[in-house]
């Protein structure tokens, strides 16, 4: 009866008129910046930050997840039309929904999408009230050791779930907790590596940082190979409503990719990718006609899409019943609460219900207009498709520096945004992962303050953290996961993900 | 390739020194029972070291690959262009003010990069600072710096 009573009250927000519309534009520059390859929604996010300053941080917040959410619909639009993925978690898309396409079944692929898009979203939003509330209650007894076991853990599982090296990817994360605790020291005030520089006593601001490693060395990246111009697959989309067969082979694909995707969403470095990845190579393996993955499948398109938008839902868990971001966009999610003055953790839904019960239902509310805005608008999205990337890319990088600027009003920050995608350029040249870096620089301060917290406790013994069950738990998987990298099998398994993205 | 990946270990390899020691000079590690300013930095610093030996070594041992090109083949004089034109552009940010700055930076990247015709570049410029105007300057009150021109 409590979460009855917690969703009538989340609707009481969401539908007063302000949100209704900040949910729409949410939702409309989601699906857009989905759709235009060359800019995602960490960097879109960070832009529209300085919101938080202007409206309700309810408001703000409804908007801001929104944009996550939508961008994983927009970007199905771009691989079934295209064959160019406009987010990274449709990339899978583009291998059965393009061939679709090219069969005359553009319509029914990009239905399917939407629909199974709505499906996997709406119950992971069931999955997420569910979950959130008892979760909260029992991370209300975790103390500093619990915290810093536990964000060890995402570091780790993180860094193992990303592409390449492993090595490299705890290099990153390692360099991450350097970045981000960069400023004063949480216990006795003194100034560190600021090198005399005032705007460093706050640290190295985290929308320059996401500006700079995923907005501006993409456009770096994409300048360097030549745009040359998107060939949009030139055919009448009619149908977009799946036919009965259709609904036949995607119906287990759909449940199958909401549960995948919720799961893995909730996993730190799991996410949206990783889900659409898994549920692809998850229903090749259940179907009967394996032969015919590639080639227009539509389970291909359904279990993917599906696992995506589950996952966004369910990465809104860590955040906000723990305060531990599960990834990257989630990590700039944070940074919009504390910029709201609101302490993402187990206190969130005590202390600000209507934040997590408002952005919670806005999610129902948000999928519903997206099957509306999708589909009868894909029309519109392939005209936006259309604009060529040299006059794209002035103005992402322009919104990037305003972006960057805007926060602080300091060009100081421009100068750190920057030097981070000069940073960021070449690490991807390099194949050094950002996201480590990424997540470890926003978890760096929290994983400091709680080991030196726990150290307190333990008067400097490190078994503090095999004493207390849960930090245990998470240590002795940390070891597992570490030791289960160097099995050959899963060596070679891992190489041979990592070789294809590159291709893609 | 084989150079390459030295060249990216080296220099974390430096980076982890170089944090490890000033973290060491300035900070001070403390002792376990009171972790100083500098624990954490000396640990990840590290870390950092460790991690890119094990790297070079890896780098070292493996056989070398045919990947792609790093660099040839590829227009990175096109992102040194860029590069150059952002960094004037934060350079005489505060001294031209917005509005100036901003119509020459993407007049700039409108027309050296991949060249765009001139009447497209100056309206797409001039509508986009427009619009930065009134959404964040208007509504989000974000203050632009207006320059010399005060513009």
């Amino acid at each position: 009866m409590d979460i009855l009573h917690n969703v009538f009250y989340g609707f009481s927000i969401v539908l007063e008129p302000i949100n209704i519309l900040y949910c729409f534009i949410g939702v409309l520059i989601g699906t857009l910046v989905g759709v235009l390859p060359g800019i995602g929604p960490t960097a879109t996010i960070s832009l529209l930050l300085p919101i938080t300053f202007k409206v309700t941080p309810v408001s703000a917040m409804i908007m801001l997840a929104g944009i996550y959410y939508g961008s994983q619909y927009g970007g199905s639009t771009t691989s079934i039309l295209v064959n160019i993925p406009g987010e990274a978690s449709s990339v899978i898309t583009c291998l059965d929904g393009y061939q679709m396409a090219r069969k005359g079944r553009a319509g029914p692929a990009l239905g399917i999408s939407a629909f199974g898009s709505f499906i996997g979203g709406t119950l992971a939003v069931v999955g997420l009230m569910l979950i959130a509330p008892p979760l909260a209650s029992i991370s209300l007894k975790f103390g500093p050791p619990e915290f810093f076991s536990l964000m060890c853990l995402g570091l780790t599982l993180l860094a193992y779930l990303a592409s390449g090296s492993l090595v490299r990817a705890f290099m990153m994360g390692a360099f991450g907790i350097i970045i981000g605790c960069i400023g004063q020291d949480p216990f006795t005030g003194l100034p560190r590596f600021t090198f005399g520089v005032p705007d460093l006593l706050d640290g190295v601001g985290l929308v320059p940082i996401v500006m700079g490693l995923f907005g501006i060395s993409e456009v770096f990246l994409n300048i360097e190979k030549g745009s040359g111009e998107r060939k949009i697959f030139e055919t009448k989309i009619k149908g977009l409503l799946p036919n009965l067969q259709d609904w036949k082979d995607s119906f287990k694909p759909i449940l199958r990719g909401t549960f995948l995707g919720f799961s893995l969403g909730i996993i730190p470095g799991g996410g949206p990718t990783i889900a659409s990845f898994t549920s692809y190579a998850l229903e090749k393996k259940f179907s009967k006609h394996p032969e015919k993955f590639g080639a227009g499948a539509i389970e291909g398109v359904a279990g993917p899409e599906t696992a995506n938008n589950a996952a966004s839902g369910g990465a809104f868990i860590p955040l906000l019943t723990l305060g531990i971001p599960p990834n990257v966009v989630m990590a700039v999610f944070l940074g919009a609460l504390m910029i709201c003055g609101v302490t993402p953790g187990p206190l969130l839904i005590q202390k600000n219900p209507d934040i997590f019960w408002g952005v919670v239902v806005s999610m129902y509310v948000g999928n519903v207009m997206l099957v509306i805005l999708n589909l009868p608008l894909i029309g519109l999205w392939v005209q936006v498709l259309k604009i060529p990337y040299r006059i794209l890319f002035p103005l992402i990088l322009f919104f990037c520096l305003i972006g960057a600027y805007s926060l602080n009003n300091s060009t100081f920050d421009l100068g750190i945004m920057l030097l981070f995608g000069v940073l960021g350029y070449l690490m991807r040249k390099y194949h050094y992962e950002g996201a480590p870096f990424m997540l470890a620089y926003v978890v760096g301060p929290m994983l400091e303050f709680s080991l030196r917290q726990s150290l307190l406790m333990s008067e400097g013994s490190f078994f503090i953290f095999f004493y207390r069950p849960i930090a245990c738990g998470a240590m002795i998987l940390i070891f597992l996961v570490l030791i289960s990298s160097l099995f050959p099998v899963i060596k070679k398994k891992r190489k041979a993900i990592s070789m294809e993205e590159e291709k893609t | 390739m084989k150079f390459h990946g030295y060249i990216g270990n080296i220099f974390w390899l430096a980076v982890g020194f170089s944090v490890s020691f000033i973290a060491y000079k300035r900070l001070g590690f403390g002792t376990f029972q009171e972790p100083g300013s500098g624990f954490i930095f000396i640990l990840t610093g590290s870390l950092l070291i460790i991690l890119s030996l094990i790297d070079l070594l890896e780098a070292f041992l493996k056989k070398v690959e045919h990947k792609a090109p790093i660099w040839s083949a590829l227009r990175w004089q096109k992102v040194i262009l860029v590069l150059i034109g952002l960094s004037l552009y934060i350079l005489f940010y505060n001294l031209m003010g917005f509005t100036f700055s901003s119509f020459f930076l993407m007049l700039f990247l409108f027309k050296m990069v991949e060249p765009t015709r001139w009447w497209i570049a100056i309206a797409i410029s001039l509508i986009i600072i427009l619009a930065s105007h009134v959404i964040f300057g208007l509504w989000l009150k974000i203050h632009f710096p207006k320059g010399l021109l005060g513009i």
